[in-house]
């Protein structure tokens, strides 16, 4: 195994043995096992028509699911945070550099470690969550795979700038900053909203080059279009004037997916630069 | 038993060029020309010029603060210089695959505290590249020699700070190095723990392998060190045996019993004499006189029962360096 491999087995062994997974399934567990009865009760409720469950499920669906990746970037904001600095700080990385391996590897092995847990994660909550709203409401949404694809790249993309800023920052500096800038980015959407619904160019112009210079936002919005069914995406679209933050028309453009990949790499590609040039 | 090892003086702080490359022999295992780290305004290690060769504990000693770990995270690539030169095992410092041959305990001994012993050892031996069928044999091996055979199985975080110490030096000697870089090796550790690294110490050099101890025990460079360098202020103030830093005796006790009153009145009795007690003191002798002091003393009728030649201690030199500085 090379080092990449055994940094990012090392990685994984060590979210097992901290408890970090077991942690995560827990909260996943009480997160689905909530949803359930309330999508039990929204779906049996007998005062409101057919028609307006089937537009209230998928409505609530997505706000779960926007619950769901606040918990995810929390996640991978902290667990990036404490990956890299907290181990310079005690010492453990030093005894790990000074072996024959590259900087670069040992943090592209963390990452790699670090997204296979929240592939993981994102998999079994997203695979649940669909199974248990299906069961209690008979509800699916169009494309959950792409859906949950989308949560997954939105948390990947915070735990990857994270990882960056804590090659540099101490954990708690990175952390914080990671999470700031996540809702900053979500708000800059918010905000484009306000500017569709008051047709002011300039604030849909920050939510735009908001999207571009941190993902998680546009991504979050990728994973709200295949979560919504036609009826909704019909009925909403009818209603665009009210500016819904949780609402998106279409698909994220192909050249938006392939900016996203391409600032993965660089983000990623900057982190381990950074991590190769500092002082230990 | 260890090889026998002779001390060539070392004349001043500039040390003589590597034979790497130039087919005069292996390089040296350490060989730093003008080393310079500066933080900001702060100097670090002010030009450091040394050699450290093959086979030899090589001690580094210094007060806190003078550069040791500095110069010890150059050589290992955990900073960079920003001046001079330095090449340890005739390759750059930092070089990847050098570090394949080179142990290190940090001064900062810190491993992942959810692993066991036994699994730190063995992915330092998977990082090193050891082959499957060798890294449990060389992790068990190292546990045995760092009195660890018994703790193999227990997780890290439940080790005391000597026990970390003891793990981090067995890490530092897995896969056979031909560098070990100790970075003050027993700071945590009790009397019988040091007196154990130092075993350890010798058993390395009876292998032939190179240890770089970085210590500021003065006792402990005394016990074990082939050759000492001094360093101060991030320069090297001495370096060279032992006894070629301590100097070459420069008084003598002696117990002499039958001289007639008076005697050291006699002309031709070198050196300035006292006594102490039963016994007497010279002082300001040149080299090669003791031998004239015990004749002079037989012909005046005494009977020498001991001379003992008075050596600067270490720890006199050491600080009348720091003193000179």
């Amino acid at each position: 195994m090379n080092a990449v491999g055994i940094i990012a087995a090392l990685t994984i062994r060590e979210a097992l043995r901290r408890k970090l997974i077991a942690a995560l399934a827990v909260i996943c567990l009480a997160m689905i096992g909530l949803s359930a009865w309330g999508f039990y009760r929204l779906s049996h409720t007998s005062g409101l028509t057919s028609g307006e469950i089937g537009g209230a499920v998928p409505e609530a669906f997505i706000l779960f699911m926007f619950m769901f990746s606040f918990v995810i970037a929390l996640s991978a904001s902290a667990v990036a945070s404490l990956s890299v600095s907290t181990e310079i700080d005690s010492g453990v990385l030093q005894a790990v550099v000074t072996r024959p391996v590259r900087r670069s590897e040992v943090l592209l092995g963390k990452w790699l470690g670090l997204v296979a847990i929240l592939a993981a994660y994102t998999a079994l909550v997203c695979g649940l969550q669909v199974g248990v709203v299906f069961w209690v409401s008979g509800f699916v949404p169009p494309n959950p795979a792409a859906a949950a694809a989308f949560l997954f790249a939105e948390g990947v993309a915070l735990l990857t700038l994270v990882l960056l800023l804590s090659t540099r920052l101490s954990a708690l500096a990175a952390g914080v900053t990671g999470v700031a800038l996540f809702g900053m980015a979500w708000l800059a959407g918010v905000v484009g909203s306000f500017g569709q619904l008051l047709k002011i160019p300039a604030l849909h112009t920050v939510s735009v080059v908001s999207e571009y210079l941190l993902p998680t936002d546009g991504l979050w919005h990728g994973a709200i279009y295949y979560l919504e069914p036609t009826s909704y995406l019909a009925f909403q679209s009818g209603n665009q004037d009210r500016g819904d933050a949780f609402f998106a028309a279409g698909a994220p453009a192909g050249t938006y997916l392939i900016w996203a990949v391409i600032w993965f790499a660089l983000v990623l590609a900057l982190g381990m630069l950074s991590f190769g040039r500092r002082e230990l | 038993m260890l090889p026998a090892r002779s001390a060539e003086p070392q004349a001043g702080p500039r040390p003589a060029p590597p034979g790497a490359g130039r087919g005069t022999g292996p390089s040296p295992a350490v060989h730093t020309i003008e080393l310079r780290k500066q933080y900001r305004r702060t100097v670090a290690l002010a030009g450091l010029s040394m050699t450290v060769r093959r086979g030899e504990v090589f001690g580094f000693l210094g007060p806190n603060g003078a550069g040791k770990t500095t110069a010890v995270k150059l050589l290992l690539g955990l900073a960079r210089p920003t001046g001079g030169e330095a090449l340890v095992l005739g390759a750059p410092a930092g070089d990847r695959e050098t570090r394949r041959r080179i142990g290190y305990l940090p001064e900062l001994f810190r491993y992942q505290s959810w692993l066991t012993a036994r699994e730190v050892l063995e992915l330092h031996g998977r990082l090193l590249g050891l082959p499957r069928a060798r890294r449990r044999a060389a992790a068990d091996d190292a546990l045995a020699t760092v009195g660890l055979a018994g703790r193999g199985d227990d997780k890290v975080g439940t080790f005391s700070k000597g026990m970390q110490q003891r793990l981090g030096l067995g890490a530092a000697l897995l896969g056979e190095p031909a560098l070990v870089v100790l970075d003050e090796p027993t700071s945590a550790l009790d009397p019988v723990g040091r007196h154990q690294v130092r075993a350890i110490i010798r058993e390395l050099r009876g292998r032939g392998t190179t240890v770089f101890l970085n210590t500021h025990l003065l006792q402990e460079a005394e016990q074990v060190c082939d050759r000492v360098s001094v360093i101060s202020q991030g320069r090297s103030l001495a370096t060279g045996t032992l006894a070629e830093l301590r100097g070459q005796a420069s008084s003598v006790r002696l117990l002499v019993t039958g001289l007639p009153d008076g005697w050291w009145r006699a002309p031709q009795v070198p050196g300035l004499w006292s006594a102490e007690g039963e016994w007497l003191l010279v002082r300001d002798l040149a080299a090669g006189q003791v031998p004239d002091v015990v004749a002079a003393l037989v012909a005046r009728g005494g009977r020498v029962e001991a001379v003992v030649p008075q050596q600067q201690s270490l720890e006199a030199r050491f600080l009348e360096l720091l003193g000179e500085q």
